[in-house]
């Protein structure tokens, strides 16, 4: 009745190489929040930016840094350009713009509603221009050694940066059309390198991974950022760290019996909690964090609507617990985990080249008592469990996978609107898109 | 470096002493080497300098069908990184014991799965003293060899010897972080020592 095995239910086939491919090193590729498009950060200095209609290469970046291009983000809400942050190991983030014109060259079958009105689209590019097309904007200089990770907030205001200085720095896009950004603040609590941070879906809440084991939450109180939450679990260094989707839900169709009441409560619950966090790390551990729920912050934060919010909640601290740790399937550090927001699974990838993909299952397990002499109360209370519905050896041969990104699917194959594909980036420079077949 | 040096009189081991392979190999080629900085002028210094070098005496062995990896055993990364001159001492890491031949191990790296050709590579520290603040550099030395030296299929585990370091978890930390390695890499100072050390890598 209930599926709690490791048994693998669904399959991760091959659909295209990102052609062609750095020959050094990719450490991450970035989907852009929009267009059809992924931007491959690379050793070699450069950004590779790719299709995801045709898989193919349709320019680079280069020029900007002097040493690995460790991460890059491309800044969401932005009309008719797009803007991307680039993060590398020279200490420096640089802030790069380009007119939106690709799916002119592309010939997509798909149209990008709001894209069509923009001034951006109006120009004609020829493919030889593309190139010159990316225009360096600014260089935030302010980290002391090697940028690990960047990530813009949901709104797009606030640009978060992390380096092997242990700080987080804050800065704010001015949108003064002069490419100014303004520090906001300097984060120094971590006592490690900071390896990767992430903005809630949402909220303007930042979490942090660190080289200390930790994750960190941050948030603004009266114009101060500060932590507000410090979460200790994790046995060694914690590559990565990704948020679930504001509406995700578990999977049902595992339970059988009507199981409506119970799923509710676990709605309600979810909600009074907010989005959970999924961790990665070097200890071969994907752990998930649950925000224990205040009272004061009883009502949701956001409607549900995806709309950015910055309603900040009362009082500070937070409490974090640790909900589950995954079934293990990783014999070498894991770099990277990646939680769908359109279908909840959550892929992991690491040193070993292996992709795992888990899923949520929603089931009803008997409230166990807490007083081992007691008996065991049988009313069942609503419970999840994740289960591994794919793995992949060798994903990229012998090579170790430096990330994992879902996307949206646009090449023609595509069947349904909503699908997706997995996108893991690796060591010998080869970036790989995947599809899940169930 | 600092002038004072932290081991001023060090153990030396008599070069007779040190372990060699009793029967000569075919070939010390390693098959097709990383995409390492300093990998093309490893592999120059290689070719010149191999005891048994028949397969580049012959420029046409690959073609041959000499498709065939050697395989690769403990002595042989011994011998990579055995070479490696200590950062203070004109002295390789194989004389003055920092690296030796029982400490080295190689094993499949993905057990549960049989026909996996990955390995790792664990060589295990013996650092001179035990408050040697060189070690992670020496350290960052053997496994810049083997990145150099071994086909990727290979994962390193490069550790100090346990109970020999007063810091040991804190270098073993650093030593197993890709990301820190692969930056110290593009350290324009410490990659000069590290291309020091590795001058007499033959």
């Amino acid at each position: 009745m209930i599926m709690t095995t490791a048994k693998p239910t669904a399959q991760i086939t091959f659909l295209s190489d990102l052609t062609p491919p750095s020959f050094e090193r990719t450490w991450l590729t970035a989907p852009h929040p929009t267009l059809p498009l992924v931007a491959t950060c690379s050793s070699d200095k450069t950004v590779r930016v790719y299709s995801l209609t045709k898989f193919e290469l349709l320019s680079t970046i280069s020029g900007g840094h002097k040493r690995s291009v460790r991460t890059c983000a491309w800044k969401p809400y932005v009309q008719g350009e797009s803007v991307l942050a680039t993060g590398s190991f020279d200490a420096t983030v640089g802030i790069w713009r380009r007119w939106d014109g690709y799916n002119r060259t592309e010939e997509s079958t798909e149209s990008w509603e709001w894209n069509s009105e923009t001034p951006g689209n109006n120009r004609l590019i020829n493919q030889e221009e593309d190139d010159e097309e990316w225009r360096f904007a600014v260089l935030l200089d302010g980290h002391d050694s090697e940028v690990k990770s960047v990530s813009w907030s949901p709104s797009g205001m606030l640009l978060a940066t992390c380096a092997r200085d242990k700080s987080i720095w804050l800065w704010e896009d001015l949108n003064d059309g002069d490419n100014n950004f303004e520090t906001v603040a300097v984060m120094q609590e971590h006592e490690g390198d900071v390896k990767c941070v992430a903005w809630h879906p949402v909220e303007e809440c930042l979490a942090s991974a660190s080289y200390d084991d930790t994750i960190r939450l941050w948030r603004e109180e009266i114009d101060d950022w500060g932590q507000v939450s410090c979460i200790r679990g994790h046995a060694g260094t914690v590559w990565y760290v990704d948020w679930e989707g504001v509406a995700n839900e578990p999977s049902t169709t595992a339970v059988t019996g009507d199981y409506t009441a119970l799923f509710a409560e676990w709605k309600n619950q979810h909600v009074l909690s907010g989005p959970r966090l999924v961790s990665c790390s070097d200890d071969r551990t994907v752990r998930i964090w649950r925000r224990q729920p205040k009272e004061q912050q009883s009502q949701s934060v956001f409607g549900g609507t995806g709309i950015p919010s910055i309603i900040r909640p009362i009082g500070t601290d937070e409490a974090w617990e640790e909900e589950k740790v995954l079934p293990q399937m990783h014999t070498l550090p894991i770099y990277a985990v990646a939680w769908s927001k359109r279908t909840g699974l959550l892929a992991s990838v690491g040193a070993d080249g292996r992709i795992v993909v888990y899923e949520e299952i929603f089931i009803t397990a008997p409230r166990q008592n807490l007083d081992a002499g007691s008996p065991v109360d049988m009313s069942p209370l609503p419970y999840t469990e994740w289960v591994v519905i794919a793995v992949l050896d060798g994903a990229h041969g012998i090579y170790e996978i430096n990330h994992v990104t879902w996307a949206k699917r646009t090449d023609r194959d595509r069947k349904e609107k909503e699908e997706e594909v997995l996108i893991t980036t690796a060591d010998d420079g080869s970036v790989k898109v995947w599809a899940i077949a169930r | 470096m600092a002038s004072e040096m932290q081991n001023s009189n060090p153990t030396i081991l008599n070069a007779a002493d040190l372990p060699t392979r009793l029967r000569p190999t075919s070939s010390n080629k390693l098959g097709l080497f990383g995409k390492g900085l300093f990998a093309p002028t490893l592999l120059a210094a290689e070719g010149t300098g191999l005891p048994f070098t028949d397969s580049y005496s012959s420029a046409d062995s690959d073609s041959d069908g000499d498709l065939l990896e050697e395989p690769i055993d403990e002595q042989e990364i011994y011998d990579l990184v055995s070479t490696i001159s200590d950062p203070e001492h004109p002295i390789s890491l194989g004389a003055l014991a920092v690296v030796s031949l029982p400490d080295i191990s190689i094993r499949p790296t993905l057990p549960n799965v049989p026909a996996s050709p990955l390995r790792t590579v664990t060589v295990l520290i013996t650092p001179t003293i035990t408050h040697c603040s060189l070690a992670t550099v020496i350290g960052l030395g053997v496994r810049v060899r083997l990145e150099q030296s071994l086909p990727p299929r290979f994962r390193m585990d490069v550790r100090i010897k346990e109970g020999t370091h007063s810091t040991a978890n804190e270098v073993n930390k650093q030593l197993a972080d890709k990301e820190r390695v692969a930056a110290a890499l593009e350290n324009g100072t410490l990659m000069a020592v590290i291309a020091k050390m590795l001058e007499t890598c033959q």
